[in-house]
């Protein structure tokens, strides 16, 4: 790139930055807060904390964000608008609590079984939509969507009735024996289960960029009909892609269970809009594989960011939202404009 | 009207799309501007309609310097532009298309369409245009349609007329009737601008040509100063290589058998059956949208279809894409942009789609990038493509190259039967040259090749035997040999078979 270029690039942050800055300003005066404070607490909240404990959340977040983000990266990238994600977290997450504590055995194999049954149940509820698509004629993109409510309410009934810890008063399961939970790191609160995560994403980025089945996946995202004309098993990679994507769900699901909650709580997946916030992660960087992790952390630290600053300077719950999608909106302007122009390329010499 | 551009140039990034032109038309002159894709007609036409800012350069319309913001402002200053791709309402009538933009409304915005259709009858008496203005633009005729766009034009009372390429899809006869329609707008002092690439039309309408190469005006002047092989010549900046010769050749086994073929859809096609054999073309002519994609389809296995389809003698009907693809069937698609291609991928992602051989591009489950990319090295070179090597991106070709690309891929499979569709549209004259030489070759080679093209050039310059396809039936068949321009052109267009030539 020229330099002149990279000097427009660098201007055009900077107001991105500076109207970033003047609307929470602005904000903030409405609403009364201290701005320094509240911008402090904002780092604090993401990157601080005592023994770096806010800092810890915010991975310990961008771990489930970023595990949602490449399942539906996967997807997407092979023209499958999977956004049904949420619905197959709630499948793997319930599913592994349920297996984890009815399942008799030593700790770790059932624990293996448990994490292994929450990625063929998000698996299979991806698959549904799959099949949904191919043989009755739903759209991908409607059913998917549509499953997540089901599994939704049929996980609220199971923990709400048959499987409930009725003494501890709450809408949840039982606790997953001890044993089961997923370590912390030593010295510091934040479970391992960004190990897999890290798997995960490093399986997708070579997935995606050296298996044949990556290539074939990505050309029929690009091209349906050309994928279809060059005779590409266009069914089979849209089954075996969708698999794929709903079992990482499955499998964030179940980190959320033995990494975190340690039981299945109602609404614990659901509320806090992991597989959407997953989606836009992964929409903001177009796609591109590599950038999917950074991309989740991103969202992680502000969400985690307008947290403390709601601790530290009063500002509203509501305002600290809002903020959210003011960083959010003018980042994606920036990203997705950048990358989209970039990878765009010139227009066919017919036109 | 007269209306010049002097000096301008047009910058595309580090592209020179237009470079230092200097172009004038007079009042009531036709002016044909060929040259090939990409060498700058269509942006320099887009400049002085003001669709593209140029980066230097003066529009002058009757001597006065004019400066557009917007085509708006060309279509005031009494402007009109047909383009290639037809912008019409389909679920409007034609009346309602024509006015469309420029009402004859009242204060209160009611449409006055009686005063309308008296304009454009006064136009249809002085011009000898005939046309249905209840009709659905939906439901009329590619030729018909283009008439639409030319009297939205008039309707405007535009005194210079820009169309781009307005041949392509029509046919002969309709072809006639449109040039009728031109003559007659020039003899009303109207001036034309007619972009081409199609040499016979211009020495048949134009009064000036001007010829465009690589951005820049190569030469420009009357028709009688000119002959058709030096603009030839002129548009490819060199010799021209010899003409394409067909051997007489007895064609072989039969190798593609369609018997009792029905095809569902929004053309339906058949019942109709058709054999091609080994080291022969059989070419169907015929107006886009006849059934051209939905017979190919149904042969190809991207439509479901019903009757028998044979190749090489073995059932294929009951196979999906890649199993008839497997059984020796290639295909060349009309649509290089969507079906022939993947553009976001690169030019060796492309390349090797739908090889057969997988073993010699991947290693267990992952890619051998660099197999792949000796291979695409390999359809480069042999195909003579334009690319800045095998990992560019499949965007960044021109249309000619992507299509070399296309054909590349499908005919170095070398399959027995291959499947082409459209091959040469709206590519350069290089690449036809190459596309059709590469065709013959394999025919020669004795493969069987199923031509389908709406360019009945392409059709009489290729074909073995030669069908028309109308309204989803096949006539009867012309032999090459007594194939003659007129007939087929009526055959395009009515529902008549052929006189029977007895053998």
């Amino acid at each position: 790139m020229p330099p002149a270029n990279m000097r427009g690039e660098l201007t055009s942050w900077v107001i991105t930055l500076a109207w970033i800055f003047a609307i929470l300003f602005g904000l903030m005066l409405l609403v009364g807060a201290p701005f320094a404070t509240a911008l402090q607490g904002f780092v604090e909240g993401a990157f601080g904390g005592r023994r770096f404990g806010f800092l810890m959340a915010t991975l310990s977040r961008a771990t489930l964000i970023v595990g949602m983000a490449l399942s539906a990266m996967l997807s997407f990238r092979a023209g499958l608008f999977n956004i049904g994600g949420e619905g197959q977290l709630v499948a793997g997450g319930l599913v592994s609590a349920l297996v984890a504590i009815m399942l008799p055995g030593p700790p770790l194999l059932v624990l293996s079984a448990a994490i292994a049954a929450g990625m063929i149940a998000g698996a299979a509820w991806a698959l549904l939509a799959g099949v949904l698509q191919l043989y009755v004629g739903v759209p991908l993109l409607v059913g998917s969507l549509l499953l997540n409510f089901p599994i939704r309410y049929i996980a609220s009934y199971l923990v709400a009735h048959p499987f409930r810890d009725v003494q501890s008063g709450m809408v949840q399961s039982h606790l997953v024996p001890n044993a089961m939970w997923l370590p912390n790191f030593p010295g510091v609160r934040l479970d391992i289960g960004i190990l897999f995560i890290l798997a995960a994403s490093i399986f997708a980025i070579v997935y995606s960029h050296t298996t044949l089945h990556g290539y074939r996946a990505r050309l029929n995202g690009l091209s349906p009909d050309f994928a279809r004309a060059v005779g590409l098993p266009v069914g089979r990679l849209t089954l075996q892609t969708l698999a794929m994507s709903g079992a990482i769900a499955g499998l964030v699901g179940a980190i959320a269970v033995f990494g975190i909650h340690h039981r299945y709580i109602d609404g614990m997946l659901v509320q806090p809009l992991y597989a959407w916030t997953g989606i836009i992660a992964v929409l903001l960087v177009g796609m591109i594989p590599w950038l999917v992790p950074s991309s989740g952390f991103f969202f992680a630290a502000v969400q985690t960011g307008a947290a403390g600053m709601e601790r530290a300077a009063g500002v509203p719950k509501e305002i600290g939202l809002i903020m959210q999608a003011v960083i959010i909106l003018f980042v994606a302007s920036r990203v997705s404009g950048a990358l989209l122009g970039g990878s765009r390329g010139q227009r066919d010499g017919d036109a | 009207m007269r209306a010049s551009l002097e000096h301008i140039s047009v910058d595309f990034g580090p592209v020179k799309a237009v470079d230092d032109v200097s172009f004038g038309v007079a009042a009531g002159e036709i002016h044909a501007i060929v040259g090939e894709n990409g060498a700058g007609k269509s942006t320099l036409m887009n400049v002085l309609f003001g669709l593209v800012r140029p980066n230097n350069g003066r529009i002058l319309i009757d001597g006065d310097e004019r400066v557009w913001n917007s085509p708006q402002d060309a279509i005031e200053a009494g402007l009109g532009m047909v383009h290639q791709h037809f912008m019409l309402q389909d679920d409007m009538t034609v009346l309602e298309n024509i006015v469309l933009c420029s009402e004859p409304a009242n204060a209160l915005g009611f449409v006055n369409f009686t005063a309308a259709r008296n304009r454009i009858r006064d136009g249809f008496s002085q011009h000898g245009i005939s046309i249905d203005l209840n009709a659905r633009v939906g439901d009329l005729g590619v030729g018909q349609r283009q008439i639409v766009e030319i009297l939205k034009v008039l309707y405007r009372d535009a005194r210079l007329i820009i169309l781009d390429e307005p041949t392509a899809v029509l046919t002969p006869q309709e072809k006639d009737r449109l040039f009728a329609i031109l003559h007659s707008f020039a003899t009303d002092r109207r001036s034309i601008i007619i972009i081409t690439h199609k040499l016979d039309e211009v020495m048949e309408v134009a009064d000036r040509v001007s010829v465009m190469r690589g951005g820049r005006l190569v030469s420009s002047g009357s028709l009688l100063k000119t002959t058709k092989e030096r603009m030839a010549r002129d548009i490819v900046g060199g010799e021209l290589p010899p003409p394409l010769r067909r051997s007489a050749r007895a064609p072989g086994r039969v190798v593609l058998s369609v018997r009792d073929l029905r095809v569902k859809g929004h053309m339906p096609v058949g019942p109709l059956s058709l054999d091609v054999g080994a080291g022969e073309i059989v070419g169907i002519a015929g107006v886009s949208g006849n059934g051209q994609s939905e017979l190919i389809q149904a042969i190809t296995g991207l439509r479901r279809a019903s009757g028998e389809i044979r190749l090489d003698g073995k059932r294929v009907d009951n196979m999906d894409v890649a199993g008839r693809r497997g059984a020796g069937m290639s295909y060349i698609p009309e649509d290089r942009q969507r079906t022939g291609l993947a553009l976001g991928a690169s030019v060796s992602e492309n390349a090797n789609a739908g090889r057969d051989d997988v073993g010699r591009f991947s290693k267990g489950p992952f890619l051998d990038r660099k197999a792949m990319a000796d291979f695409a090295r390999g359809l480069i070179d042999r195909y003579r493509i334009k690319a800045a090597g095998p990992r560019a991106l499949a965007s960044t070709l021109s249309g000619g190259n992507k299509q070399k690309l296309v054909v590349g891929r499908e005919l170095s499979r070398s399959t027995p039967l291959v499947i082409a569709e459209n091959p040469t549209w709206g590519v350069d004259i290089g690449a036809i040259e190459l596309i059709h030489a590469e065709l013959l070759r394999m025919r020669d080679a004795g493969h069987a090749i199923l031509l389908v093209s709406t360019e009945l050039d392409e059709i009489l310059t290729l074909s073995d035997r030669i069908f028309v396809i109308y309204a989803g039936a096949l006539s009867d068949e012309i032999p090459a040999s007594s194939a003659d321009r007129q007939k087929i052109g009526m055959l395009m267009t009515s529902r008549r078979t052929a006189t029977k030539v007895e053998a």
